[in-house]
């Protein structure tokens, strides 16, 4: 039993995209532009050339906020959604009636539909791989060139992730939501 | 937070792209006949989907190094059954730091792809068809010693040029089995034509800084406070460990970063100033802060004093020449407010760093920009130094002799026309290929073996690579895919790709020096062989026809082989190295181990065998530091100065004059940045998930960029008319391509970007076949004085939308 989260030192993010193909290869994540599990947002900066605004072209990892309140789990009609005993927000594919509810009520557009099984899939911080075998990095974590991402245990106190939270401000997505994101934004 | 989180990403879902998805490859030639899909393999060694999960039953790790672009960073494959399921960076190599990019994740799709080479081919059709018949391995060398009926083989061309070995010309890729073909080629066959990416990449910034500070060096970016980072995008062109440790720092952390790009890039985008400068006009930027350094007398006087050869004559040069910024700022589009505050601020750092920058020669001036700079870091004194450019220090392996024999037809390389100081080493592709084509070789040119190596979209204008292709009596190819250049080839030698060899091991050196083995983590699949294994083969069938060949002409070998028995002539063809397989007696890990057990011993031989990473002490200095940071050597075994007392800047290389060639850092008028009314400079680049023509075709790539686009300012192309995805016609003096048109403001009006190595004309590679534009259709093929370096930003183009 553990509470998962993960911290984001976002500002070291250089938009290459290792963690989305990472974590495509790790979970088996159907091939296509729109089917992925975790994505960079970026902005294009503001302004005409050559005064352009660099501070408006940030890039932002994301992915499924794995909310302690996720509305998601809230409108599935089947209980497809649930929260696993890490508190990690999963989808049984076998209740998954693609009702889509789930993706209309998620705030942060986590999910997306695998053509191939026909139900939503998301991110699950490598629970059914990484995690299973053992080992404390997610995918995306672990191949990161500047390493945006720490993972980690948020009820254990001497975790890395707990310590940042300690020590870092930080900030959460769509926080007026109440939907308690378990993802972490390091400034 | 203003910034978007949508998981709708930019540039895709706006245009309706013909990019085939997973399920819709189709086995529809030769080359791909043994094909994958969604559903079914027809090869128990494939994976039945494009991705794998993981699972959680046994695996094996291997310990591989990258092979998709030319960094080099360290992974372990995980290999489940078999089968590669996963890459995982390799926490024990200090170069890539426990990392792999998007591209080293998506090493799987290049080892698994439906259209590799798999069967050794031969021509059946004519160049440039695609047409070719399944052979053996020994039929295609059988081809390329005795031809065919549509080409001629080696034994003929080279019984005709009396053993001119320099008939042969040879090309080759970035890697670590590049060594192998160089010494096959060039020392066993006795080739002097050697031509490889080095004069079409960066020849000019390695010859620049070597000749200045005597070494290229490593950027200290983890000490540093402050970078300039002139026309390197390292978030999109990454290097380690630059990439990782630059991004970590920026933006307010302690690494102030000063951008020079005439685009906005994603550096750029991590700048706390960003300069759009004028392609093509960094000299100028130098030459200006170097005056204002001196000027001002900002620079580190003791270092000077002490360390910097020439400085008075630099000084008077630079002074007397009145590089002001104001001059300046006309030519870069650089304020001289600005250029006065870097200079300024860069001295007054304690650890500036003038990142010395890689890639492609940008301009003519390319060999005395790289001076400038080199001097311009040594003016702050921050050389051989924690948080400067350091020198660091290398392994040493111990050397591998080449019995390399002696060819006395052989004629010596041609490829100088137009060049200062010609490398006798890597050649100059465009001048090699213009004189041939130009009818200016002194001797006939007439085959060209090619491994790893796809000119038909490395070199500046493909209408004259194609030619030369054409023009040669016999092509081999040695590839993983049929690129474009490789369906040039007569005989098509299918490689093992780099997750299915073990290769020679190789030495980093730097501030955490270390030595690497990459395993196979699996058999080659298919019929391909190892690239070591084919040059023993080829070596093997080659050797004993050739040497007839050189006994019939080669007079020397004639007077000293004159009355000898049959027997002794066998002893001396031995010993004089003319059997050319004697290299590849051993296996390559047979080789390793000799070779690292001989330098560092048994224990060191078991340490890299079984993590692929080894340097004295790694069992105790190597520590994991938190779940995504490592020691590799303590802080005071780090190599950050070596040099001392034998440190010297060089400012003036009075021998360059002999040449034709400033001994120092000279502005000349013909360097300014022009463009017509009308026309458009045509710049281009790199992006973090692609290298160049190599990935084009991995699906898992394709993804993430779909296809290049061409750059247009958006205020232009409101003028213009053009929209996002329309298609617009870029056309040179050389020729024209068509390409999706990406209005930004990321680009200034008179300027145009495009991606490299898109628009391949392969129908073999059918993810990459005609997608996007091959900017090397419209890229002139001109060279800088120094090296015959291709100067890749130097050609103006017009657009229209069609």
């Amino acid at each position: 039993m553990a509470r998962y989260g993960m911290a984001l030192d976002y500002k070291n993010c250089i938009n290459c995209k290792a963690c989305e193909v990472a974590c495509k290869e790790e979970n088996g994540v159907e091939l296509g532009a729109e089917k992925h599990r975790i994505w960079v947002g970026g902005n294009n900066p503001d302004g005409q050339w050559p005064l352009l605004d660099i501070a408006s072209a940030a890039f932002m990892p994301s992915q499924c906020q794995h909310c302690d309140d996720a509305p998601c789990e809230e409108v599935c009609p089947t209980h497809a959604t649930y929260y696993d005993e890490n508190g990690v927000v999963r989808v049984n594919a076998d209740k998954c009636i693609l009702c889509s509810y789930c993706m209309n009520a998620c705030p942060y557009d986590a999910r997306y539909v695998d053509d191939r099984t026909m139900t939503v899939d998301k991110c699950t911080f490598c629970s059914d791989t990484r995690l299973a075998r053992g080992e404390t990095t997610t995918a995306c974590q672990n191949t990161c060139p500047t390493k945006v991402r720490t993972f980690g245990d948020l009820d254990d106190p001497e975790s890395e992730i707990s310590e940042l939270l300690r020590t870092r401000e930080h900030f959460s997505l769509k926080s007026h939501l109440g939907t308690n994101p378990k993802l972490f934004y390091l400034t | 937070m203003s910034v978007e989180v949508s998981r709708r990403k930019f540039l895709q879902g706006s245009v309706a792209l013909s990019v085939a998805g997973a399920s819709a490859i189709s086995a529809t030639n030769l080359l791909s006949s043994e094909h994958t899909s969604e559903n079914k393999s027809t090869n128990n060694r494939i994976p039945s989907t494009m991705t794998t999960q993981t699972s959680t039953g046994d695996a094996e790790n291997v310990p591989f190094l990258c092979g998709i672009c030319v960094n080099k960073c360290a992974g372990l494959a995980r290999v489940e059954n078999g089968i590669v399921t996963k890459l995982n960076p390799n926490p024990y190599f200090p170069k890539s730091r426990n990392m792999l990019c998007p591209r080293g994740n998506a090493g799987i799709q290049t080892l698994y792809d439906p259209d590799r080479l798999k069967y050794p081919m031969i021509r059946i059709g004519e160049r440039g068809d695609g047409k070719y018949k399944r052979v053996t391995w020994d039929e295609a060398y059988e081809a390329i010693l005795n031809g065919t009926d549509k080409f001629k083989g080696l034994k003929q061309i080279l019984e005709e040029e009396e053993d001119n070995r320099a008939t042969i010309a040879y090309c080759n890729g970035e890697g670590l089995s590049k060594e192998g073909f160089e010494v096959l080629v060039g020392e066993k066959i006795g080739s002097p034509n050697y031509v490889d990416e080095i004069s079409i990449c960066l020849e000019t910034t390695l010859g620049g800084y070597v000749n200045t500070i005597g070494t290229y060096g490593e950027a200290d970016l983890n000490n540093a406070d402050y970078v300039v980072i002139a026309g390197a995008n390292r978030a999109e062109a990454i290097i380690t460990p630059d990439t990782m440790d630059m991004f970590k720092r920026t933006k307010g952390r302690g690494l102030k970063t000063i951008v020079l790009d005439p685009r906005f890039t994603n550096t750029a985008a991590k700048a706390d100033r960003w300069y759009a400068i004028n392609p093509g006009t960094d000299l100028a930027f130098v030459l200006a802060l170097t005056y204002v350094v001196l000027k001002e007398e900002l620079y580190d006087k003791e270092f000077a004093s002490k360390h910097m050869e020439g400085f008075d004559d630099y000084k008077n040069h630079i002074l007397s020449h009145n590089y002001t910024p104001e001059w300046a700022a006309k030519l870069t589009n650089i304020s001289a407010k600005e250029i006065y505050k870097t200079a300024r601020e860069f001295m007054a750092a304690n650890s500036p760093i003038y990142y010395q920058g890689r890639r492609s020669v940008f301009s003519k001036n390319d060999f005395q920009l790289r001076r400038a700079m080199a001097i311009f870091q040594g003016l702050s004194g921050n050389l051989d130094k924690k948080g400067g450019i350091v020198y660091g220090e290398k392994l040493q392996l111990p050397k591998e002799d080449i019995n390399a024999p002696m060819y006395g037809q052989a004629e010596s390389r041609f490829d100088k026309e137009g060049i200062a100081i010609p490398s006798l080493k890597t050649g100059s592709w465009i001048v090699l290929r213009n004189m041939v084509l130009e009818g200016k070789n002194p001797y006939p040119l007439r085959v060209m073996l090619m491994r790893k190596h796809n000119p038909m979209s490395g070199v500046p204008n493909t209408k004259k690579t194609e030619a030369f292709l054409r023009k040669m009596d016999l092509n081999v190819m040695i590839d993983i895919l049929p690129s474009d250049t490789t369906m040039f080839a007569d005989v098509i030698l299918p490689e093992a790709s780099y997750l299915e060899r073990t290769s020679p091991v190789a030495s980093y050196g730097g501030l955490e020096p270390a030595i690497v083995q990459r395993k196979g983590a699996i058999k080659p699949l298919y019929e391909t062989k190892t690239p070591e294994v084919i040059y023993k083969e080829l070596a093997e069938k080659l050797s004993k026809p050739l040497w007839e060949i050189t006994k019939k002409f080669d007079e020397d070998v004639q007077d000293d082989t004159e009355g000898m028995s049959e027997k002794e002539i066998e002893a001396y063809y031995e010993e004089n190295g003319f059997n050319l397989a004697d290299p590849w007696e051993k296996p390559v890990h047979e080789q390793n181990k000799e070779r690292i057990t001989e330098a560092f011993g048994e224990e060191a031989w078991a340490i890299l065998d079984d993590k692929g990473v080894y340097y004295p002490n790694i069992d105790e200095y190597h520590k994991q530091l938190n779940p995504n940071e490592f020691q590799y050597y303590p802080e005071h075994k780090k190599n950050y100065t070596t040099q001392n007392e034998k440190l010297k800047v060089k400012c003036n290389l009075t021998n360059l004059t002999k040449k034709g060639v400033d001994s120092m850092p000279t502005w000349h008028d013909d360097y300014e940045f022009k463009v017509p009314a009308g026309k458009f400079r045509l710049v281009t680049g790199r992006h973090a998930q692609f290298t160049q023509s190599g990935t084009t075709n991995n699906l898992m790539l394709r993804d993430l960029i779909p296809t290049n686009y061409i750059w247009i300012n958006n205020q232009m192309c409101d003028k213009m008319g053009i929209k996002f995805g329309d298609t617009v016609e870029v056309k040179s003096n050389i020729g024209k391509v068509t390409i999706m048109a990406y209005p930004t403001n990321k680009i200034a009006p008179n300027q145009i970007f495009m991606l490299h190595g898109f628009g391949g004309s392969s129908e073999h590679m059918e993810i990459a076949s005609h997608n996007g534009a091959n900017d090397a259709l419209i890229i002139e093929d001109i060279i800088e004085p120094v090296y015959g370096a291709a100067v890749m930003h130097e050609t103006n183009v017009e657009i229209r939308k069609v």
